[in-house]
């Protein structure tokens, strides 16, 4: 038998088990590559289904109008969405990106370590753990009941360890040579950090955030037990507000021909499918190209 | 100076996590975690909270029947596409494959739950099922009937679950194969391995560590999933599933799934409190033990893992 190698013509002088010893592994090659499919189709399905059951009843009302009775629009979530995640990203982005700064450039090494291990361990911590802990100490301990600002604080603590991670990965990540050039020219700690760290850490700063942004826009499980639902937009931060995951979650089972809830679930659905891939699209450009501008201090 | 003045603002990831555990504890007042807590019961009785009495067992049996069985198929296809784009593929495929998944990751939970349960839930329950009870009906959790809330149950709950970890264990095993040392694999094909025996003897061996903390913490991603499970895992019967098509529930999508009892019930919301502790010390254990192994992590897995 006659094994095409892609290895040139000197292999027709090898032995038999060699040539099943390079047959063997092309054929591995090709199998895995079967399991593609695990990841292609089920985006695919997932986008094309979402979509179809979406935009055929979607038009600018659904941007524009509250939900009124199984129908309506979905203006309520998406300005509550809006501001729990402005809410959440100013919370975590402050106290993540400060931690970050610190645990890179000032914490002795006993803390670093206890610092990076306790944010990777609160980054495991499931979702609705949070929630509940939200729900008991930032709604019925506070006498505050369902508001917007528990769920931004809660929301908040969900995206802190990612923020705060990647912060200090990107700036444990400059190269030691910036940081000793800096400092033989006579430079204070505070000014390496403005002039030379934060430049070099701050595409991977940005993508850190926007990727937190990204994962705490898609969950709901913080926010039902802290934010609460209200179908009117919220006009303070100590009110209830709906979202767009809560949406979902809330009209997800409705059958088909129960008014419009299923089209609205959908069409949250759709909204929130598009909101982070045109995040994840826009970190992934920006960050690549301000990273080719400094590509050459890496060299 | 930078020092000690810098060290409490380092330490917020450690206070948010010692606030949580704290108020959990004070909050469930340490009762009842006793025999009945750990044990299979669960009888509610509406009206009358106090009447009622369960255990978490059939929540945690629920848990960690989903997550190790999404588990095993998530680690087979993640190490097979791991080992495709470091090994086999050209970068550009490789490229795409990490496109692919950060938009996998990106997807929100809810999502994947009205996916699995308006668009999946017919096809399992009118296709799949029934042709695995043909093929597989001899192996114990295949036969049986189908549950009679319909196709929504553990099945569902572990394909669904098995593509939502897919994208993090791809990212942390493709890290791990990646940081095998160039001199060794090099050493392995230039003694005439071809690629898939080095990857067998060098690179899999090698990055072993990595490769354990990776199905770790996507075991604790998956153990801690509430919204999508509680979507497609039907959740409506309290006890052990007969069979992989029966409804059951796990402790994460039960405490997502239980507002309006928490609300009402201040029994129910003691016995929620409990849950999540449980759920936050398993939680915990798993991460802890992944990051022995390695230095790989969870966090930054997730926000820079397949952003080459």
């Amino acid at each position: 038998m006659k094994v095409t190698t892609g290895l040139g013509d000197e292999l027709t002088h090898t032995s038999g088990r060699m040539r099943r010893r390079i047959l063997f592994d092309r054929v591995i090659g090709w199998v895995l590559l079967l399991a593609f499919a695990a990841v292609f189709f089920p985006l695919f399905d997932l986008i094309g289904w979402v979509a179809s059951y979406a935009l055929p009843t979607m038009s600018w009302a659904t941007l524009t109008q509250n939900q009124v009775g199984t129908g309506g629009g979905l203006y309520a979530m998406i300005w509550g969405t809006l501001v729990l995640i402005t809410l959440g990203t100013g919370i975590a982005g402050a106290l993540g990106i400060s931690a970050g700064f610190y645990t890179a450039e000032f914490a002795p090494p006993a803390v670093k370590r206890i610092a990076r291990l306790a944010g990777n361990v609160l980054a495991g911590i499931p979702a609705i753990v949070l929630g509940y802990f939200g729900y008991y100490a930032l709604v019925l301990y506070t006498h505050w009941g369902f508001t917007t600002l528990a769920g931004g604080i809660i929301l908040g603590v969900f995206m802190l360890p990612y923020i705060f991670r990647t912060t200090d990965i990107a700036l444990s990540n400059v190269p030691p040579s910036q940081r000793e050039a800096s400092l033989a020219l006579g430079s204070s700690r505070l000014q390496y950090l403005r002039r030379v760290a934060f430049p070099i850490a701050f595409p991977t700063i940005f993508t850190g955030v926007f990727f937190a942004m990204a994962l705490g826009l898609g969950e709901a499980a913080p926010l039902v037990y802290t934010a609460g639902w209200s179908s009117t937009p919220v006009q303070s931060l100590m009110q209830p507000t709906s979202f767009l995951t809560g949406g979902i979650w809330a009209f997800y089972d409705f059958p088909r021909s129960f008014g419009s809830f299923l089209a609205l679930a959908f069409q949250a659905a759709f909204l929130l499918i598009v909101i982070v891939l045109a995040i994840n699209i826009v970190v992934q450009v920006l960050s690549d190209r301000y990273r080719r501008r400094l590509a050459g201090l890496y060299e | 100076m930078g020092a000690w003045l810098g060290s409490p603002v380092a330490l917020i990831p450690l206070l948010i996590l010692g606030a949580v555990v704290a108020v959990l504890l004070i909050a469930s007042g340490l009762k009842d975690f006793g025999l009945t807590f750990w044990g299979f019961q669960y009888r509610f009785v509406p009206g009358e909270p106090d009447a009622s009495s369960w255990g978490i067992g059939v929540f945690l049996v629920g848990t960690f029947l989903t997550a190790s069985l999404s588990l095993v198929l998530a680690t087979a296809l993640s190490l097979a596409l791991a080992i495709s784009s470091v090994v086999y593929l050209p970068p550009l495929p490789g490229r795409l494959l990490s496109m692919v998944t950060n938009l996998l990751a990106g997807i929100p939970s809810v999502v994947y739950g009205i996916w699995g349960f308006v668009v999946l839930a017919p096809y399992f329950g009118l296709t799949l099922e029934p042709s695995l009870r043909d093929v597989l009906g001899w192996l114990p959790g295949f036969g049986g009937p189908a549950s009679d809330i319909g196709p929504w149950g553990t099945l569902l709950a572990v394909f669904v679950l098995t593509i939502m970890i897919i994208p993090l264990t791809t990212a942390l095993m493709r890290e791990a194969l990646r940081s095998v040392p160039r001199d060794l694999v090099e050493a392995g094909l230039a003694v005439g391995a071809t690629r898939w025996e080095v990857v067998r003897r060098v690179r899999l061996p090698v990055a072993r560590n990595g490769l354990w903390s990776a199905v770790l913490l996507g075991f604790g991603r998956a153990l801690g999933e509430s919204v999508a499970v509680a979507m497609v895992i039907g959740g409506t019967s309290i006890a052990l599933p007969p069979n992989l098509y029966a409804s059951t529930t796990t402790v994460a999508s039960f405490i997502f799934s239980q507002l309006d009892s928490a609300l009402i019930y201040p029994n129910l919301f003691v016995l929620l409190v409990e849950f999540s502790l449980v759920l936050l010390v398993v939680a915990v254990v798993v991460n802890l033990v992944a990051q022995r192994f390695t230095r790989v992590e969870l966090a930054t897995a997730t926000t820079l893992g397949g952003g080459e």
